[in-house]
């Protein structure tokens, strides 16, 4: 056997190996590094990997620490942690609950609306259906909602945040489809490519993020026409209506000058996405200030979950690094690059194919990691057969945005059964979310047929 | 006979113009040349380590040699600035002389013989672009506050003529000049320039680079791994980094005016000289920087600035003396 | 077994003391990056070793409080089996993980990472940007606190298996023993 077809073997091998290693539970970024490293020693006991490429993990890794545009995730992570503590969510949720409480569906709609909000605002998945969870839930099951349909709005609602920016997974893909586009296109002979950048891509979020709210808004819309009694209205007395206007403004105003500042800034072209999130952050704290939450304790406990949330993502990073050095030096990415090459349908084959196989990761894995693995050495063949950049980008987030949702392993499964009333069962949550993953297929859907969705805004903001 | 498997790691993307495509022509060719006995694989920037951290795969043998520009690693020696090139400095013929014969490879080796590297000259832009600028400048007035791309010692003449410096990855800056976070930016010239797609969102183009009369390219080699090599071997690698400086220079010479003409004929941009007043202030800054380098250096930093400006000194007699007024006169008496 | 208990204690004690205070970082980098944004937007100046001050404190904190994220456990794992297998069974991944992925990693860093780092302490290192930060060297040194702290760590996981293993996970006091609810304490 030729080396190359040993390489090649190894590098298949440890692609498959490494999802069945990642099932024993053990933390994923050292997972992925150590399963690495044993290939890595099998291929060099068969004579096909150099172990000193391994140093070049460091070089990377010191990459990581001393890149520019990476900063702005964890002040994103921060500004959302601090926006969190900050009592804007709650608030929200109360008086939207209030305005569109006498609508049938309205407390439904509210959620979707202040999802979409709190999206708009902070770059983490999480705090949001957490939050939800504790205020609009039991609202809604008090007012008579069908659980399925609360917990499926709750769920997809507070994802929002991964696709509408800002957002802490459109950063690194941005980073790392700049790179691996800057590469393609002068590869192909194209020195004048439209550039990306992460505000791009934020750019091209936008429009699918409020296509996914409009998409649930017509399905609790179309619930609450066809199947009154799983939505109904909650009246609000008219003593809690009175001062109703002020205290919608009291409520809409910090969060919509935070979106103003922070997305304002980077789509209108002012800020960088870095810069802009420092700003946000020092809003989040001024609003926290504002809202008489600003403690040595909060600030104390912000800093800890923004470090070690920060961590956690760039140590899978790091061990990400580690196995795309191996598979790499093992031939794994002329592998891939033949096996998509030459898919039938060409560059559509090719992304659909990528596009399923990162929606069955999403059943078992997160985000990260998928797009740590995958974008790496997919992101190259695709962009080579012709695939947009932004597009490509947009796709991935809206597909993996919905791995939170996919039961049995969805993370905003796992948050809202943490905070869900007992009555709630587990199956219940499920079966709700149902509707909302295929929301999420058609979303996928139209993005697919009118790729426009995404294109249209940053050609007119970049172009 | 024994056949050496080499990784050349580059601060490039692939097949980027000049500079990129010079990288790959010269692994090619000394595969090609050793008849497939020393075959050199390039990564690109990004592929096996981030472009600036080139230098250090070498060193630490993830990659056997790299192609980059020396200026990158002035943290590990200011001294290094010197052969990429310096503001107000050496054209690329008077670098390859400095380097060549006049003591200048011998101060190179001195400074990579303590990270166990060779230096060889790979490639060269020759003289630059100043820049493009979204306002015309009519003097040193309005580079108060101007917030201006451009990185090492050019960047700092800039910053000492009033410029708000800042250095960003090339894809980084159409979207800040745009955005208007940027008011200026400069990369290379037109050959690299047109395929960034300044020219949309900046129409002022300053020529000439005062501060970065050329670019010279380097290929490093470890020093263990060279001395693996049969003679033969060692004796082609630097006959082909030789050869590529040639090329690559040529390459930029070909293009760059093919370049300009498009940028100027299809998308309207202003070719435009700098105010005497700014190349006036640019030249004192210039040997404010350089002095600054020679006096607050090491020894080893100090000797190769003298060397430069000794060199610097001799080369300009004949540079000046004859091709400059040749030049003068070719521009004034000669048409077809 | 005492002297497993101990090792735990003592290893978690010095993560929890090294991530608290690094998680400040976290701040310095906001307050940083907003002066440099203000400098920039309001006044048209710029200072250029902040520009690289902000982007190390948040390098420096990432990789420094790793040790104490897996002492937290917030790490991400793939737990479909995991979250909700017995006690003793993770136990047994923990074990298996730490000497077969955990350790080899945090070697291979080490090997690696320890040359470079060294080298870069010798010429005192500085930024590569002109007119940038000193020190270079001690943000690069973070990869070995990194090594050094997610290693111990790494080891207290292996002891705490082993207590779980023979029975005596009750040496442990509460916060450092196995928590057996569903609750996710952080979010990716
Ligand atoms: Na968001
Ligand atoms: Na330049």
């Amino acid at each position: 056997m030729s080396a190359v077809l040993i390489g090649e073997i190894l590098a298949c091998l440890m692609f498959v190996g490494v999802i069945g290693v990642l099932l024993i539970g053990f933390p994923v970024a050292f997972s992925l590094a150590g399963t690495a490293l044993i290939f890595g020693v099998v291929g060099w006991l068969m004579g096909v990997y150099d172990p000193s490429n391994y140093a070049s993990i460091i070089g990377r890794y010191i990459g990581l620490m001393s890149s520019e545009t990476l900063v702005a995730v964890p002040l994103f992570v921060f500004m959302g942690v601090m926006l969190e503590r900050s009592g804007i969510a709650e608030r929200l949720l109360l008086t939207m609950g209030k305005l569109f409480g006498n609508l049938r569906g309205g407390l439904g709609i509210s959620v979707i609306i202040v999802g979409a909000m709190l999206a708009a605002s902070t770059g983490v998945v999480g705090a949001t259906v957490v939050t939800m969870g504790l205020i609009s839930l039991p609202a809604m099951l008090r007012a008579g909602y069908d659980p399925k349909l609360a917990t499926g709005v709750i769920c997809a609602s507070g994802t929002l945040g991964q696709i509408i920016p800002p957002s802490t997974v459109l950063i690194f893909m941005g980073d790392m489809l700049a790179g691996i586009n800057a590469q393609v296109q002068m590869e192909k002979g194209n020195f004048a490519p439209e550039p990306v950048s992460v505000g791009a891509l934020f750019a091209g979020a936008l429009l699918p993020g409020m296509m996914l709210v409009g998409l649930y808004l017509c399905w609790v819309i179309y619930k609450a026409i066809t199947d009154p009694a799983s939505a109904p209205a909650t009246p609000v007395p008219e003593d809690e209506k009175k001062h109703l206007a002020r205290e919608v403004m009291v409520a809409l105003v910090p969060p919509l000058l935070l979106i103003i500042a922070v997305l304002g800034s980077i789509l209108g072209g002012i800020a960088t996405p870095t810069e802009a999130a420092s700003v946000g952050s020092v809003g989040a704290m001024v609003l926290a200030i504002a809202n008489r939450k600003f403690t040595f304790s909060i600030l104390r406990q912000a800093v800890i979950s923004t470090a070690t949330i920060t961590s956690m993502v760039f140590i899978i990073l790091f061990g990400a690094a580690v196995f795309s050095v191996v598979f790499r030096m093992m031939g794994g990415d002329n592998l891939v690059h033949a096996f998509l090459s030459n898919m039938p349908g060409g560059a559509i084959g090719a992304t659909i194919i990528v596009m399923l196989i990162m929606f069955m990761l999403g059943f078992i894995l997160d985000t990260f990691e998928i797009i740590f693995i995958v974008i790496p050495i997919t992101a190259p063949v695709l962009l080579t057969l012709g695939v947009d950049p932004i597009w490509l980008g947009v796709m991935v987030g809206v597909n993996l945005q919905t791995s939170f949702l996919t039961p049995p392993f969805g993370f905003a499964l796992f948050y809202l059964r943490g905070v869900a009333p007992p009555q709630v069962s587990t199956g219940m949550i499920y079966r709700g979310v149902i509707p909302f993953v295929l929301l999420q297929v058609v979303g996928l859907a139209l993005l697919f047929m009118f790729p426009q969705l995404v294109t249209w805004l940053p050609e007119l903001l970049y172009h | 006979q024994d056949v050496y498997n080499w990784r050349m790691v580059t601060t490039w993307p692939k097949n980027f113009p000049g500079l990129g495509v010079g990288a790959q022509k010269l692994a090619d060719r000394i595969t090609n040349a050793s008849g497939g006995r020393l075959n050199v694989q390039v990564f690109a920037s990004g592929e096996m380590v981030p472009g600036l951290q080139a230098l250090d795969a070498v060193i630490d043998g993830s990659a056997e040699m790299s192609h980059g520009a020396a200026y990158y690693w002035q943290n590990k020696s200011q001294a290094l600035s010197f052969f990429t090139g310096v503001p107000y400095g050496m054209t690329s013929r008077e670098l390859a002389s400095w380097v060549r014969y006049l003591g200048g490879q011998e101060q190179w080796d001195k400074i990579y013989d303590q990270f166990g590297l060779k230096g060889y000259l790979s490639g060269d832009t020759g003289t630059q672009a100043g820049g493009w600028f979204k306002n015309e400048l009519t003097g040193v007035a309005d580079v108060q506050g101007l917030r201006f791309r451009t990185p090492g010692l050019g960047g700092q003449v800039w910053a000492k003529l009033g410029a708000s410096v800042t250095n960003m990855a090339a894809g980084e800056i159409f979207a800040a000049l745009q955005s208007g976070t940027l008011d200026a930016a400069e990369f290379v010239g037109p050959y690299n320039d047109l395929a960034l797609g300044f020219y949309q969102v900046a129409k002022n183009y300053y020529f000439p680079s005062f501060v970065e009369p050329g670019l010279a390219t380097e290929l490093v080699v470890n020093k263990s791994k060279l001395a693996e090599l049969p003679p033969d071997l060692q004796e082609l690698v630097s006959v082909c980094a030789q050869a590529s400086y040639d090329d690559v220079a040529s390459d930029m010479y070909a293009n760059d005016p093919r370049a300009l003409r498009s940028l100027v004929d299809d998308h309207g941009v202003q070719v435009r000289a700098f105010p005497d007043e700014i190349l006036e202030a640019g030249a004192k800054a210039s040997m404010e920087v350089i002095a600054e380098i020679r006096e607050g250096g090491d020894a080893l930093t100090k000797e190769t600035a003298e060397s430069f400006i000794s060199a610097f000194n001799l080369l300009r007699e004949r540079t000046e003396g004859t091709d400059a007024p040749f030049l003068t006169a070719r521009q004034k008496y000669i048409k077809y | 077994m005492q002297l497993l208990a101990w090792i735990v204690r003592g290893i978690s004690t010095i993560n929890r003391v090294a991530g608290e205070t690094l998680s400040w970082l976290a701040l310095a980098c906001v307050l940083v990056c907003f002066t440099v944004v203000v400098q920039r937007y309001v006044f048209s100046t710029s200072v250029l070793w902040m520009q690289d001050l902000y982007v190390w404190l948040s390098g420096a904190m990432f990789t420094g409080v790793a040790g104490f994220a897996l002492l937290r456990d917030d790490h991400v794992r793939v737990d479909i089996f995991y979250r909700p297998a017995s006690t003793r069974w993770k136990a047994i991944a923990d074990l298996f993980g730490v000497v077969v992925f955990l350790l080899p990693f945090i070697y291979v860093v080490l090997t690696y990472g320890w040359p470079a780092i060294a080298r870069s302490w010798s010429y005192q290192e500085a930024s590569g940007n002109v007119g940038g930060m000193p020190g270079l060297f001690v943000l690069k040194s973070f990869i070995i606190v990194f090594a050094v702290l997610v290693g111990l760590q790494g080891i207290a996981m292996a002891c705490r298996a082993i207590l779980v293993l023979t029975g005596q996970q009750d040496l442990l006091p509460a916060h450092l023993r196995y928590v057996n609810n569903e609750e996710a304490e952080t979010a990716p």
